[in-house]
């Protein structure tokens, strides 16, 4: 094992040790119009942790991508400001005989997803545990979409909570990864077999059906729970995510136009079928039809993007309550982007989404790079699923698609999230450190 | 390799950075100076929670609705129910609707009526003062026909058919909007309670309430087909006695005279057909006037889009009444000779509001000119206690009217629904909508009475419209439209509600 010092990750790191700490300070000089630092040994928890992971990953000499690790702890800092801007009783933890608020919970689960990434990123020195496993991973994941529908309780309408005790978790999260995982263990094994379609109707390639079966009939069990779950977003990200290592597996765009027209059929059916969803579309297209019903959300999340216009209100100054309620309802979850447009303005969106782009193109750089068929679709996999989830959460916040209750990674309240998030990092980390390791076998040869 | 697929993959996913972005910029560029002054911005109200609202006065100085700021929150208190449904309420959790909506930037101040001292205010950046708005409704009025109205569900307009003034516009049932307007958290127990009253309240039944109108709308068949030339005053129908027993065959459908209560079927012309309601003889003329021509007539009456009361950037807002099937918020073409033999009484697919209807009487009352309905008379400087202040900042005259029909037409359709109150037959038929029975001597009134058929075992919708006075020559000074759901036939519960209300006014304007 040989120290690398991983230079560029720390120079990228240094503006976010610096501005977390003041975004903290500004917070609360606006908030209680005083000169306090307020909560800032969470700024400075926050920072120890960033600047904890960087060393151990440099003690380690882990030759894992440098941008990575600046641009999720970029927005991760900017969604610990927010949080910690939040009401704090929104949510929080009292286990272990503590009581923390919301931003101190949030810190808590970031050190465990550090962890975890830094356990999965140094730890895993081969993929076979992944690659082999795939039916294995394939069975857990059903596992937990059963164990969902039978042990979930519902939250706003949706079953995607599993009490364990002190701590409630949402298996989707994990079963995000899982899919992933075995999806491109299956694809790699049979992507030529895929690509190579004999059969053609007119321009459309038709797919070769026995070596689809298995991978179709797992996603579509997968697809209806989560519709079953009223999990809209979450089978939206899946189906994303899907079709996304499809196609670079295969190459082929008419199967993502097949699996559009699929989508589109399956939309249909299902605003036929369901008044939520049916609800949700007439929302979306006219939400100030029933400003103070229906379309309360989106209305006010529009008006807090209004707001915050260019130069955003400033922390703490934007309009977070009125009489005594939460001006936008979830907006520590679902509306947490549509927060930090409001006071940090379209620039800090654009930041915010800058940061987000950086974590993609990244990730799909690893995947380029990647040595095996296997590494580059399971690095796809997971690039597409953090970016889709942004994608998909920030879309439906802004009305450009309706809107689906799902997390934005690295910022949203939420353990699960954070924790599949930080996996989902070790990961990538994990296949670039051995696509650089393979690099330097083969040019010592 | 898949190297090439992820390069073509990381173009699709610029371009959704991209699209996101842009719908970013689209809401915090390009429409939030729209959306900074909308009522329903939460930065709007929450800078209004603590603002002192301007007080609603009637026509004769008496207050309705005043505020005062309490712990910082600003509270408004409504001193009479009969005008809930014309003041609508401003609460803070649920919004503002009335005229509590349509004149908020001047009742909370945010804007001058007076556009140099706005722009002053503007660039000085100086809060202007709250301003008071007097209606054009007096109280007496008002009060009166709610207690007419009483426990029964329905909806009362009248306004002057000169000016377009609404002299009084009563829905029933109402409810205390005080309860809803102060504090959230006492307020949100009340405004549960309205939603869930199967009596729905909170709908506004004089302008948003939609009902069959039956018989009223003969009046409109009538003036229409007058004045196209369908028709004259003496026109009879050869087979109209006849089927005033054995029914009247329209493709194949056999449209039915209601109970004439006694009276023999004769050849009647536009005046006695009126005054026994003849669906029959209205089936003749409307077939007679043609299913364009009547479509036409209803949007000159106003039917088939929506009204307004009031300029239109301070409207209160009429739902549409329709003579065919709505489409698209649009009356459909008729869809055959029976639906167009229906809707000439009042039945198919008709359906109206008491407004609209209100308006069909005004036109014919304003020898054919249908008034602009307007409901705020002036806007005036704060008065801190109940008088209104004597400075008038701005004042809404008579916008005039549209002239719907002719002169003539009108005064024949006129001398129909004056025999349709006072003449032999009408008087035995539905006759109590006459304003010589409640007092007044020297003026008659006009009308038509309505007794809506809904089918099944439900009663029908009794209606009045009229006005008064009527004399030839004469300028009436109220026209007036009558509601009671499911109250049973016109003459018995919607007539003379309209004689009293009509006679009242006739009093308290100095007649």
């Amino acid at each position: 094992m040989r120290i690398t010092w991983r230079g560029v990750e720390f120079r990228l790191l240094l503006p976010i040790l610096l501005l977390v700490p003041l975004g903290f300070v500004i917070t609360n000089i606006a908030l209680t119009n005083a000169f306090e630092p307020g909560p800032l040994h969470l700024a400075l928890g926050y920072v120890a942790l960033i600047v904890g992971a960087h060393l151990i990953l440099v003690g380690f000499g882990h030759r894992g991508d440098q941008l990575i690790l600046p641009a999720v702890g970029a927005m991760g800092g900017i969604g610990l400001i927010m949080l910690n801007r939040l009401p704090q009783d929104l949510a929080g933890t009292a286990a272990f005989g503590f009581e923390l608020g919301m931003a101190a919970t949030q810190l808590l689960w970031f050190g465990v997803g550090t962890v975890v990434m830094l356990v999965i990123a140094i730890g895993l020195r081969d993929d076979g545990i992944l690659r082999h496993y795939k039916y294995t991973w394939a069975a857990v994941g059903i596992g937990l979409l059963a164990a969902t529908l039978i042990l979930g309780y519902e939250v706003n309408g949706a079953r995607l909570w599993i009490d364990l005790g002190p701590v409630s978790v949402q298996p989707g999260e994990v079963l995000k990864i899982v899919l992933v995982i075995f999806l491109a263990s299956y694809l790699a094994e049979t992507r030529t077999l895929l690509t190579d379609a004999r059969m053609r109707i007119g321009f459309l390639a038709i797919p070769p059906l026995p070596y689809f079966l298995p991978m179709l009939v797992l996603f579509g069990a997968v697809m209806l729970i989560a519709v079953a779950l009223n999990d809209l977003g979450t089978a939206l990200l899946f189906f994303g995510t899907f079709l996304t290592m499809l196609f670079v597996a295969t190459g082929r765009r008419s199967y993502v136009l097949i699996g559009l027209v699929l989508f589109v059929a399956g939309a249909f059916v299902a605003y036929q079928l369901f008044g939520h969803v049916q609800l949700r579309v007439e929302v979306w297209l006219d939400p100030f039809a029933d400003p103070l019903g229906a379309g309360f959300q989106p209305v006010r999340a529009i008006y807090a993007f209004g707001r915050g216009g260019i130069f955003g209100e400033g922390l703490g100054q934007g309009l977070v309550t009125l009489g005594g309620g939460l001006t936008i309802p979830y907006v520590h979850t679902d509306f947490i982007f549509t927060a930090v447009a409001e006071e940090l303005g379209l620039l800090g969106a654009f930041a915010l989404l800058g940061f987000s782009a950086v974590l993609v193109f990244r990730g799909l750089r690893i995947a380029a790079l990647a040595r095996d068929d296997f590494g580059g679709l399971l690095a796809v996999g997971l690039t597409a699923s953090l970016g889709l989830q942004t994608l998909i959460i920030i879309a439906g916040n802004t009305k450009l698609i309706p809107l689906t209750g799902i997390t934005l990674p690295f910022v949203s309240y939420g353990g699960s999230s954070v924790l599949a998030s930080f996996m989902m990092i070790g990961l990538l980390l994990s296949i670039s450190h051995r696509s650089a390791i393979g690099a330097d076998t083969e040019a010592a040869k | 390799m898949i190297a090439t697929n992820v390069r073509r993959l990381g173009l699709y996913l610029m371009l959704s950075f991209a699209l996101v972005s842009g719908s970013l910029v689209w809401w915090q560029v390009v429409e939030a100076p729209a959306l900074a002054t909308r009522g329903d911005n939460p930065q709007v109200i929450a800078a209004r929670r603590g603002l002192v609202r301007g007080s609603i006065f009637d026509a004769s100085g008496q207050v309705l609705a005043t505020s005062e700021v309490i712990d910082g929150l600003s509270r408004r208190t409504y001193t009479d129910t009969a005008f809930t449904h014309v003041i609508g309420y401003a609460s803070h959790p649920f919004g503002t609707t009335g005229v509590e909506r349509a004149f908020e930037d001047l009742l909370v101040g945010q804007t001058d009526p007076n556009p140099l001292r706005d722009l002053v205010n503007d660039v000085f950046d100086r809060q202007p003062e709250p301003r008071d708005v007097t209606l054009t409704i007096d109280k007496r009025l008002q009060d009166l026909a709610a207690a007419e109205l009483g426990a029964d569900t329905g909806a009362v307009v009248a306004l002057d058919p000169t000016t377009g003034a609404i002299l009084a516009m009563v829905s029933t049932p109402t409810f205390d909007a005080t309860a809803i307007s102060g504090d959230e958290a006492a307020a949100r127990a009340p405004m549960e309670a309205l939603r869930n009253d199967e009596n729905e309240p909170l709908l506004p039944r004089a302008s948003q309430g939609r009902y069959v109108p039956g018989s009223i709308l003969k009046v409109f068949t009538a003036a229409a087909a007058l004045d196209s030339g369908a028709i004259t005053p003496e026109t009879t129908f050869e087979d109209q006695p006849r089927q005033e027993t054995e029914g009247f065959v329209v493709d194949g459908f056999t449209i039915t005279e209601h109970d004439l209560g006694g009276i023999e079927p004769a050849l009647w012309p536009l005046s006695e057909a009126l005054q026994v309601s003849s669906n029959i003889f209205f089936a003749h003329v409307g077939l007679e006037l043609g299913p364009d021509p009547f479509l036409s007539y209803a949007r000159r009456f106003g039917f088939c889009a929506p009204l307004e009361i009031g300029p239109p950037e301070r409207a209160l807002n009429v739902s549409t009444s329709y003579v065919t099937a709505n489409v698209d918020g649009d009356c459909s073409p008729f869809d055959g000779d029976v639906l167009l033999a229906s809707a000439s009484f009042g039945q198919g697919e008709t359906v109206a509001t008491p407004v609209q209807m209100a308006l069909v009487a005004a036109a014919i009352a304003g020898d054919g000119v249908m008034p602009h309905p307007f409901v705020v008379r002036d806007v005036r400087a704060h008065a801190d206690g109940d008088t209104p202040s004597e400075t008038v900042l701005d004042s809404f005259a008579s916008r005039g009217g549209t002239r719907v029909i002719s002169s003539e037409a009108a005064r024949a359709t006129r001398s129909a629904m004056v025999d349709a109150v006072n003449g032999e037959l009408g008087r035995v038929y539905a006759g109590q909508g006459d304003i010589t029975l409640y007092g007044i001597s020297n003026a008659r009134s006009a009308g038509k009475t309505g007794t809506a058929q809904l089918g099944g075992e439900q009663a029908p919708h009794s209606w009045f419209i009229g006005f008064a006075p009527a004399e030839e020559g004469g300028e009436a000074e109220i026209a007036i439209a009558v509601l009671i759901e499911s109250g049973g036939s016109g003459s018995d519960r919607a007539a003379p509600i309209a004689g009293r209300v009509m006679a009242e006014w006739l009093q308290l304007s100095g007649d």
